[in-house]
């Protein structure tokens, strides 16, 4: 009789253990709409909308580019002495981890375009020794990279003439999966956090 | 004979712990010049003071302490740098901010650090800092 009861709970924390371990999925964030289809209520998620830009070979670069990859979005500007230099730290590390990985890429978008032209996103790009297509440096309509950080990468950024460079932005990375869809934010300008974002994009290339 | 044997150990404690005073002054300017310096220059020189590829030129196993006068260090933490610099053989553009905020404390500190993560274990005292502020 005692032995049925150790084996039987040995049985439980086995099973309990397994289930604890099953795999973690990401979040879909954002807003959330449904839809009915056919009788079903299908949900749709916040997703990216279409965007061409010019990156640092001054080639345009637009949703297209990113089919069927995940990446990794942020804003910054080239003259920027605060947190940016930290980010692109913390970016060459993505970079340098999935360069041979063609499921994966990166974008960072200027909040600076006026300044940023593609030649000048070309000498910061070669002074960090990195390449598109892996990494594209985007510049464009201000207005248009503005709002595009805002709603869709949910990503604050707007220019300040009393901020030290002359435009105030949050630190983030957003991470995008295959489908356009926002699956998590974290601090691009500390190392855990990003430990953690490495972590999350294993799941993701995971995904189905 | 007593007496000089006295004199001289009474000479040498003297010069010893003269010597430790200055060495605790020192590492104490290292210990600050390590935070303002984590604070201030890590962000674009890095923690390890190695710079970050072609962007931002290494402040720790640099040539810049055989070539760049104590005037010309002060000056650029405090004012900034504009156009190009050359960093072991290595030529870097683009500009570096200025440090407004610091004082000639804080600069004497950083430079003691930097000095010292240089190999060159000399304090920079903070006269020196102070009189090259006083010069534009």
């Amino acid at each position: 009789m005692q032995q049925k009861n150790i084996f039987l709970t040995s049985f439980l924390i086995t099973f309990f253990l397994f289930s604890c371990s099953k795999e973690k999925k990401l979040p879909y964030l954002g807003q959330k709409t449904t839809q009915v289809h056919l009788n079903k209520i299908d949900t749709i998620y916040h997703t990216i909308p279409a965007f061409e830009f010019l990156n640092q070979d001054s080639v345009w670069i637009s949703q297209k580019n990113l089919d069927n990859k995940i990446y990794v979005a942020d804003f910054f500007f080239t003259s920027c002495p605060t947190i940016c230099p930290k980010m692109k730290t913390q970016m060459i590390r993505l970079y340098e981890r999935y360069q041979n990985n063609q499921e994966v890429a990166l974008v960072s978008y200027t909040i600076d375009p006026e300044y940023d032209r593609p030649n000048v996103l070309k000498k910061y790009a070669n002074r960090l020794h990195i390449q598109a297509p892996k990494w594209n440096l985007l510049t464009g309509d201000k207005k248009a990279i503005y709002t595009l950080g805002e709603k869709s990468y949910m990503v604050a950024a707007q220019e300040d003439k009393d901020e030290v460079g002359g435009f105030v932005h949050s630190g983030a990375f957003t991470l995008i999966d295959k489908k356009k869809h926002v699956r998590g934010i974290y601090d691009g300008t500390r190392p855990n956090e990003v430990d953690r974002l490495i972590e999350d994009m294993e799941i993701l290339l995971k995904e189905k | 004979m007593k007496n000089i044997f006295y004199l001289a150990i009474f000479g040498m404690f003297g010069v010893l712990s003269c010597q430790s005073k200055e060495e605790i002054l020192r590492q104490q300017y290292s210990i600050e010049g390590m935070n303002a310096y984590q604070t201030h220059c890590a962000n674009c020189h890095q923690i390890d003071g190695k710079g970050l590829k072609d962007l931002y030129p290494p402040v720790i196993g640099t040539d810049l302490f055989q070539r760049v006068k104590d005037q010309q260090l002060v000056h650029l933490i405090k004012y900034g740098q504009k156009g190009e610099i050359i960093v072991n053989g290595k030529k870097y553009e683009g500009y570096m901010p200025g440090n407004n905020k610091l004082e000639a404390l804080d600069i004497a500190e950083i430079l003691t650090y930097l000095k010292e993560k240089n190999g060159l274990k000399t304090i920079f005292p903070l006269d020196t800092s102070r009189k090259y502020l006083s010069i534009n």
